[in-house]
């Protein structure tokens, strides 16, 4: 395509609006688009000149805030990092993510996804609480230590992975491979102390051991994450622990701060008090 | 205004057979459920034949072979054993992989991004010729007894 | 750890069915390509040939071994499956104590069977 030449394409949109309607249904919109115009560019374009009612999630417009994640012709994608081109045809699906409820047209309602990612303590858990609340210097850790739990930092809780899942499709208790994904996350973290209380959560029904290994989430994250890997790294640990064959390593210790080193300026007193 | 609330959307049951253009490892995962419910059925039926057909003497046994020597249950009998050797080896390749090993150690997510199942695909695909291969080892088996 | 133990028993099981299942069809069903490689077995489906495994106190083992490890496989497979589906705690309790009575219930009967039969040898 030259980069000027501008094609129509057509946009099936889903809409829904919960005071008027009663259930989803199809609309659709003709789009002038030219080579790497994004799917997003595609809808801000109809929510500019064709129809403002139209509603959907947009930040960052660079894959990484998670608020665009949409079915674009049946798979899971960020609206924002999508391109028209990459689809070769005329006519693009555009839905809202499943296995969660929908605010408004494309909006789906996350919710849930936040829930059960508060439940599995997605935080460094110490047992030294002065110093969780104080902290007076860092902990150490090795490249290679970070390199365990890395790819699993990278998770933007857009919800793709959820809208793939066939146990989330199902079940609405299932924690799904966002949360028992960052559970791995903590858990093989060399700062953390959290893991027994993080087994507990995930060893319950509806989480860790309700996923099939389908692996489509893995396949639809939009930033590598691979929480399928987490998961079944995740179980590995909770069985060897249920067996009594859990080698677990000392936590990582807190660096020495330099002694001849002062800091520039003082850190400033909280001006505001924390809840 | 009465506000309805939102929609749910949740795939349901229809969600384990089909969410979305994803490749083959959902779909193995589609199989290997339908297959655990199929042996599941069959073997409730064989179990009744052999315990309560069978404990009552040869004739009625012989009766009850010679009554499912049809092709109808010959056919049904091949699909048992092909659905035995899939939930068998996939199963075993399952166990292996849900518990974290044969699946390499996390990557950082550098573009074009890849996943531990898909990296270690080459097991997949063995476990998949080692099935199809059974399978055809029993087709052949059955052939040659012909089919009822 | 209830689940946990369930599922690694669930992945034990299955390992030991797929082998005790693999002896049990290759004996019933792959005749004749065992014959093709040598190893001639009658027809295991006749009475005789039947009867000859019912005496032997392996085979009785190998039967009793897989009536349940496989029940234990299959309906704690499909309890997993019904814990997806939505159903309130109550449900999911009242179908555990009916795939529980079902269990066994057919392992009763299951294993009664090959005992009536091997202790009629004479």
């Amino acid at each position: 395509m030259n980069n000027d030449a501008v094609k129509k394409i057509t946009f099936r949109v889903q809409r829904f609006d919960p005071e008027k309607d009663r259930k989803p249904h199809f609309q659709e919109f003709t789009v002038p688009v030219k080579r790497g115009t994004t799917v997003m560019e595609g809808l801000l374009y109809i929510k500019e000149n064709l129809d403002s009612s139209l509603a959907f999630r947009t930040s960052c417009r660079m894959g990484v805030c998670g608020s665009c994640g949409m079915l674009i012709n049946e798979y899971p994608h960020l609206a924002c990092h999508t391109q028209v081109e990459e689809f070769h045809s005329d006519k693009l699906t555009l839905k809202p993510l499943p296995n969660m409820a929908i605010i408004k047209d494309l909006v789906p309602k996350l919710d849930t996804l936040f829930e059960h990612h508060k439940s599995v303590k997605p935080y460094i858990i110490r047992e030294d609480k002065e110093e969780m609340e104080k902290p007076t210097a860092g902990y150490l850790q090795k490249p290679q230590q970070l390199d365990e739990y890395l790819q699993f930092t990278y998770c933007i809780k857009c919800g793709l992975c959820i809208a793939a899942c066939p146990t989330s499709a199902s079940d609405k208790a299932f924690l799904g491979p966002q949360a028992l994904g960052q559970a791995y996350r903590y858990c093989a973290d060399s700062r953390d102390e959290g893991q027994d209380f993080r087994y507990a959560i995930v060893e319950k029904d509806h989480a860790v051991w309700n996923c099939h290994f389908a692996a489509a989430c893995s396949e639809a994250c939009p930033k590598g994450v691979d929480p399928a890997l987490g998961i079944q790294l995740l179980r590995k640990g909770v069985a060897a622990k249920a067996l009594g064959i859990k080698k677990t390593a000392a936590p990582a210790t807190l660096a020495t701060p330099p002694a001849l080193a002062k800091p520039k300026i003082d850190v400033p007193e909280f001006t505001v008090e924390p809840k | 205004m009465a506000d309805k609330g939102p929609h749910q959307n949740y795939l349901g049951m229809w969600g384990w057979v089909w969410g979305g253009n994803y490749k083959l490892e959902r779909y193995l995962y589609l199989l290997h459920r339908i297959t655990g419910l199929g042996l599941l059925l069959f073997g409730l039926f064989h179990l009744t034949v052999t315990t309560i057909f069978r404990v009552q003497g040869e004739a009625i046994w012989s009766s009850t072979i010679s009554f499912l020597d049809n092709p109808l249950f010959r056919v049904g009998e091949f699909l048992v054993v092909a659905a035995f050797s899939y939930h068998a080896l996939n199963g075993l390749r399952l166990i292996i992989q849900e518990l974290g090993f044969a699946l390499g150690k996390p990557v950082p997510p550098i573009y074009p991004f890849t996943d531990a199942i898909r990296r270690k695909r080459a097991w997949t695909l063995v476990t998949l010729a080692a099935i199809m291969v059974l399978a055809v080892a029993f087709f052949i088996d059955f052939t040659v007894r012909g089919w009822g | 750890m209830k689940n946990t133990y369930l599922q690694i028993s669930q992945m034990i099981t299955g390992a030991l069915v797929a082998v005790l299942l693999a002896i049990h069809i290759t004996v019933q069903q792959w005749f004749v390509v065992l014959g093709l490689l040598g190893i001639k077995v009658a027809d295991p489906t006749t009475w005789g040939s039947m009867m000859e495994r019912a005496h032997q106190g392996s085979w009785v083992g190998i039967y009793i071994a897989l009536l349940a490890f496989g029940l234990f496989h299959a309906l704690n497979g499909f309890r997993n499956i019904l814990l997806e589906i939505n159903l309130s705690a109550l449900a999911i309790r009242i179908l555990t104590g009916f795939i529980i009575a079902f269990g066994v219930i057919f392992l009763i009967l299951g294993t009664y069977a090959p005992i009536a039969l091997f202790s009629s040898y004479r």
